[in-house]
């Protein structure tokens, strides 16, 4: 996983995932309605309608198409709802890291931070996009044992003996404008 | 700074040696001393031993690349706050 670029990919995928876990987690008790799509007004349903199709969720005419939680929520301001969904979009959008590895990248992290949203939902992504139980089950014992190692390092206090023998990447910074 | 004194390798028994040269063979790089970490879990091998089994399992290729693996595991450790 050499490139600098994957891990700005991976880091947008985690600090994205964590700020739509904390919609939905943190208001799952609050008196706080969703946006039903069929009140909503039409530049949500427009974006609601994107949403469906990368989640690869049904019609809604056909009794399917539910909009995950915190993009519902958030719908009470349509600008933010289209800038926020932007920023999804963007980093889960296949380029150098792919989407199933993105996923997996956001269940770990979901799971991590004890997301019930979080984990449930990318659990379902990542069984929606062919990643099987054995897949699975490699990410839970990835988050599993590094969820060990890294309170044994804290209560140890360690420093990384690691971090410096990682190549270097010298490259500048890409032309966002080519994907 | 560290809670306890990190050993050098040379101070560990023969049996809890061995773990360095698979430690050193897990990351494919010759290190000064073995990574703080192996030398933690070489202090008690009993423990450490099916640990390091474990998160060997965990990281083998399957579905998932070693390498992606290793991504997933940085963002864990990022998401607890872990700086090692």
């Amino acid at each position: 996983m050499t490139g600098d670029d994957r891990w700005y990919e991976a880091a947008f995928v985690v600090g994205i995932t964590n700020a739509l876990n904390v919609v939905a987690d943190g208001l799952a008790g609050a008196a706080m309605r969703p946006v039903e799509p069929t009140t909503a007004t039409a530049d949500v349903r427009e974006v609601f309608t994107d949403i469906r199709a990368f989640y690869g969720r049904g019609d809604q005419a056909r009794g399917g198409g539910e909009i995950p939680t915190p993009f519902a929520i958030i719908a009470h301001d349509p600008a933010y709802l289209a800038d926020v969904w932007a920023a999804v979009k963007r980093a889960f959008t296949e380029r150098r890291l792919t989407r199933r590895h993105k996923t997996a990248l956001a269940f770990a992290v979901s799971l991590t931070t004890r997301s019930a949203f979080g984990t449930a939902f990318h659990l379902g992504e990542l069984r929606r996009l062919g990643v099987g139980e054995r897949g699975v089950m490699e990410i839970i014992g990835v988050t599993q044992m590094f969820s060990s190692y890294t309170k044994i390092a804290d209560t140890l206090q360690l420093h990384s003996d690691m971090a410096d023998i990682a190549p270097v990447d010298r490259s500048g910074v890409p032309d966002s404008g080519t994907g | 700074m560290p809670t306890v004194r990190l050993r050098d390798a040379s101070e560990y028994p023969e049996p809890a040696r061995r773990l360095f040269e698979l430690s050193r063979q897990w990351f494919d790089y010759d290190f000064k001393e073995p990574p703080a970490m192996s030398r933690v879990m070489a202090w008690d091998p009993h423990f450490g031993g099916p640990h390091g089994r474990a998160m060997k399992r965990a990281m083998a290729p399957g579905e998932f690349s070693r390498g992606e693996k290793e991504m997933v595991a940085a963002a864990v450790s990022g998401a607890n706050a872990c700086t090692y």
